[in-house]
């Protein structure tokens, strides 16, 4: 053997040779992905079209604003600019973890997160199934109509409605209470009570309108699977168990990823509303910190660094939601 | 740096080429119409013309116009927001300022972006160019170091409040009548009172449904601490600091606060305090006086004398009156809310204004008689008359069915320029139990000092802000707590000041003291 790679023996072609053909007669049957992308867009050019205000908003709205993010490792002075100020480092993220108050709203965010999950999530899908089941067209109609209206009310609605009915004098809950002899109780005050009167308020206002899409995964079931489990004398029970909820699981299980991504996004508007300095500490979350540190006390560059915290923590955890989900249920987001 | 050296060149630029006309205080200020443009972003409008209309010219500024020859051409930022703060941050944010930049809340931003250059020092602007002003100031001199920033210029003209009072002791007469009862004069009575309009069913439905004192903003139940020689804030806004001999202090920090706000938790654990204070908000007075049930409150003298007239058909006998403050229990009688002498609203000469003294002589403009009539009034001869050297509203200005000041903000009077406000512009609208009120108070001496605030550095700021916010918060949560008896003040005391400390009071208030004595000190 020579120490030539290209030796063949013979006068043909070389290794080399061979190999570059053969790449080049794959290339010629296999268009570029650049190609084949194109193609696609002259073939399909009005679903592009049809993207381009939704790329445009994720640029204007989602990417573009990062490049403000910086101010989270700078000492931001809103008449500077966020060129100009001076560079600061870890500076605000120590600040954040060095107060109390910031680790108690991390820990508040990640409890009223989890009850919202545990109590918030099966809820929407429960009604979905319930109102499937629901054969008189008009009741069902109108009992959807009901549970849909709270989640077009505004929060300073929602608030008020709260505050007035869980009041110690005048309040529903305490006339009720009243009635069964217990002594009236200031629901809002009370910081054992605020969670679950944060929670259920957000299940009520928002559970209907949540059950719409699984409605539509429902909608989606093939009747002939329903047919058959009735010609095998399958109960209605045993349909819904059997047929309707594996055939929504992958649609709960994409809905679950987005929730769980979303965790630390507390609805701090309506805590806002609720709360008080008596109850700060089971209802105070990391974006009311925010708010009150941050934008109240014109630290922005401080609020930027905790909402950068919150949003590093959303994508470990949705990262994390899928990775389980693609290994265990073959379901996922991507 | 920057505009110092700018704000100079343009001074000496400026004042070679006016020295001619420059006989002080003479009108028009220029001989060819000067167009500025103005950020004018405040409650009743965002933008400079009627209601936040910029398409339309107030009546008061036609009249500027024509005397100074100066017009104000609107620029706002943010006039889709109600919230001045906002406002000022999207304007400073996009950098590009209008000449003057005017409104409410704009104290503490233009002192902290003045000395990074975004507006211009008036110290020698006020000194050359605006004899009024200088005048007003020289009257003043703590108010002049109030609206200083940290490094001793001063960035922006104030709008300032006249009168006296703001809130007061308000007590249902009728019911002290029907029960024979005296108006409190002490702690004591005043416990007493409370306790009979509670049990005594002043309001004679059968009911024990009376709440005895109550109040809009929860915050006011603090004004409670006074009985008890504590203080619940030294400024016109809830919770702040105070000067306490000579030194910048928290008021949630003193032993006098301990025992007051112990004191307090009884009374709302006897039920003398409405149950439901820190959730009825801003209805409670309507709703509680409408139905007969509340008895005495803290707040504010004009709108609270009006229910008089507004509910004299609905409650049989109805008279809610102004009472002096209660003496405390060391006899000492004071009212701690009263109208702070300077707000954080006014106006500003931004960086790019190439005509400071031009503009420093028409903010001047409003501080002279003249000036201030129409700031304070509107166009004579159109709102009101000069009858024997007095300003007086026209009939049908103070008959018309809409409150005087709604009117005056459409003319273009009372508007958050910095002017100086004139007390008869509102004495004259203000109701007779009101004025009966205020006639009450000025018969004793109850106001105490205000705490005008302090302008930090860069260093203090960033002290400041680390601590300070979490502080208050942690004062908050315990005073509700102690308040709704959850925990006992007078046993968590030691914890509570350990906890302060831990959190930075100390270094708080090293800042806010070294702030103190470099504006007010010598």
């Amino acid at each position: 053997m020579s120490n030539d790679p290209n030796f063949t023996g013979a006068g043909g072609p070389t290794t080399e040779e061979l190999v570059f053909d053969a790449k080049e007669a794959q290339r010629r049957r296999k268009p570029s992905t650049m190609q084949r992308v194109g193609d696609h867009m002259k073939r399909e050019w009005q679903l592009y079209v049809m993207l381009v205000p939704t790329i445009l908003w994720l640029v204007i709205f989602l990417y573009k604003p990062m490049y403000g993010l910086q101010i989270a490792f700078k000492d931001y002075s809103i008449f500077r600019g966020v060129a100009n100020s001076p560079w600061i480092g870890l500076e605000h993220f120590q600040t954040l973890f060095g107060n109390d108050q910031f680790i108690r709203a991390l820990r508040n965010t990640i409890i009223i997160s989890f009850y919202g999950l545990i109590f918030g999530f099966p809820m929407p899908i429960l009604l979905a199934l319930m109102f499937n089941e629901i054969l008189k067209q008009t009741f069902k109609k109108t009992a959807q109509t009901i549970v849909y209206l709270p989640h077009f009310v505004s929060s300073v609605i929602i608030a008020g409605i709260v505050i007035t009915a869980f009041s110690p004098s005048a309040g529903i809950v305490n006339t009720f209470l009243g009635a069964l002899g217990v002594d009236p109780i200031y629901f809002l005050t009370k910081p054992e009570w605020f969670r679950p009167i944060f929670v259920g308020t957000g299940i009520w206002q928002e559970a209907g309108f949540q059950s719409i899409v699984y409605l539509a995964a429902i909608a989606g079931v093939s009747p002939t699977l329903y047919e058959s489990a009735v010609v095998d004398g399958a109960s209605r029970w045993q349909m819904m168990w059997k047929i309707t909820l594996p055939s929504i699981l992958p649609t709960i299980i994409i809905m679950l990823i987005i929730r769980i991504g979303n965790m630390l996004e507390v609805s701090f508007e309506m805590i806002i509303l609720l709360y008080q300095p008596a109850t700060y500490e089971t209802a105070d979350v990391v974006n009311t910190f925010i708010y009150r540190q941050g934008i109240q006390g014109g630290q922005y560059d401080l609020a930027a660094a905790a909402g950068l915290f919150n949003a590093v923590v959303a994508f470990v955890l949705v990262m994390t939601a899928n990775a389980i989900s693609k290994r265990y249920s073959r379901t996922s987001l991507w | 740096m920057r505009t110092l050296k700018l704000a100079a060149a343009a001074i000496l630029g400026t004042t070679a080429l006016t020295a001619p006309a420059l006989a002080e205080g003479h009108l028009p200020i220029v001989d060819e119409p000067l167009e500025l443009t103005i950020h004018m972003h405040w409650a009743r409008a965002q933008g400079y013309g009627p209601g936040g209309d910029t398409s339309k010219i107030y009546p008061v500024e036609e009249v500027a116009r024509e005397k100074t020859n100066v017009h104000l051409i609107d620029k706002t930022s943010g006039r889709n927001s109600t919230d001045q703060s906002e406002a000022m941050n999207l304007l400073l944010a996009t950098g590009n300022l209008p000449d003057i930049v005017g409104g409410a809340k704009i104290k503490q931003p233009v002192n902290e972006y003045g000395p990074q250059g975004a507006f211009q020092p008036l110290n020698e602007l006020v000194d050359e160019h605006a004899p009024n002003i200088k005048a007003w100031f020289d009257e003043h001199p703590d108010i002049w170091k109030a609206i200083q920033a940290f490094d001793g210029n001063v960035y922006y003209i104030p709008y300032l409040p006249d009168g006296k009072y703001a809130r007061a002791w308000f007590v249902r007469q009728d019911w002290l009548d029907a029960l024979g009862l005296e108006q409190p004069d002490n702690v004591d009575e005043l416990h007493d009172v409370l306790v009979a309009f509670r049990d005594q069913d002043p309001n004679g439905n059968g009911e024990k449904d009376e709440i005895p004192f109550f109040v809009r903003d929860w915050e006011e139940v603090l004004r409670l601490l006074n009985l008890w020689d504590a203080r619940s804030t030294g400024a016109d806004v809830y919770h702040q600091f105070y000067i306490k001999d000579g030194k910048v202090v928290h008021p949630y920090a003193q032993e006098a606060y301990r025992d007051g706000l112990a004191n307090i938790a009884d009374w709302y654990a006897e039920g003398l305090i409405d149950a439901e204070v820190f959730t009825r908000g801003s209805s409670a007075r309507d709703y509680l006086l409408g139905e007969n049930l509340g008895g005495m409150t803290h707040d504010w003298f004009a709108s609270t004398s009006g229910y008089n007239i507004a509910l004299a058909d609905k409650v049989d006998g109805f008279n809610f009156i102004p009472f002096l403050p209660p003496k405390s229990v060391s006899g000492q009688r004071i009212e701690e809310n009263r109208r702070i002498p300077m707000k954080p609203d006014g106006w500003a000469i931004s960086f790019s204004n190439e005509h400071p003294v031009e503009t420093i002589k028409y903010f001047d403009y409003w501080f002279s008689e003249e000036g201030a009539l129409l700031a304070n009034f509107g166009v004579e001869g159109k709102t009101w008359d000069m009858v024997d050297g007095e300003p007086v509203y026209k009939d049908e200005v103070l008959n018309s069915g809409q409150p005087v000041n709604s009117q005056m903000y459409l003319e273009g009077a009372q508007v958050y320029r910095g002017y100086p406000q004139d007390y008869r512009y509102e004495w004259q609208w203000t109701r007779d139990s009101a004025r009966k009120g205020i006639e009450l108070y000025d018969t004793q001496d109850l106001l105490v000092e205000q705490f005008l605030g302090v302008a930090f550095n860069e260093d203090e700021q960033t002290v400041f802000d680390k601590y300070y916010p979490s502080i208050e918060t942690y004062m908050l949560e315990r005073q509700q707590a102690w308040i709704l008896g959850t925990g006992d003040i007078q046993e968590d005391w030691d914890d509570y000041v350990a906890a302060l400390n831990k959190m930075g009071y100390e270094d708080v208030l090293e800042v806010m003291n070294s702030a103190y004595e470099r504006q007010y000190g010598g």
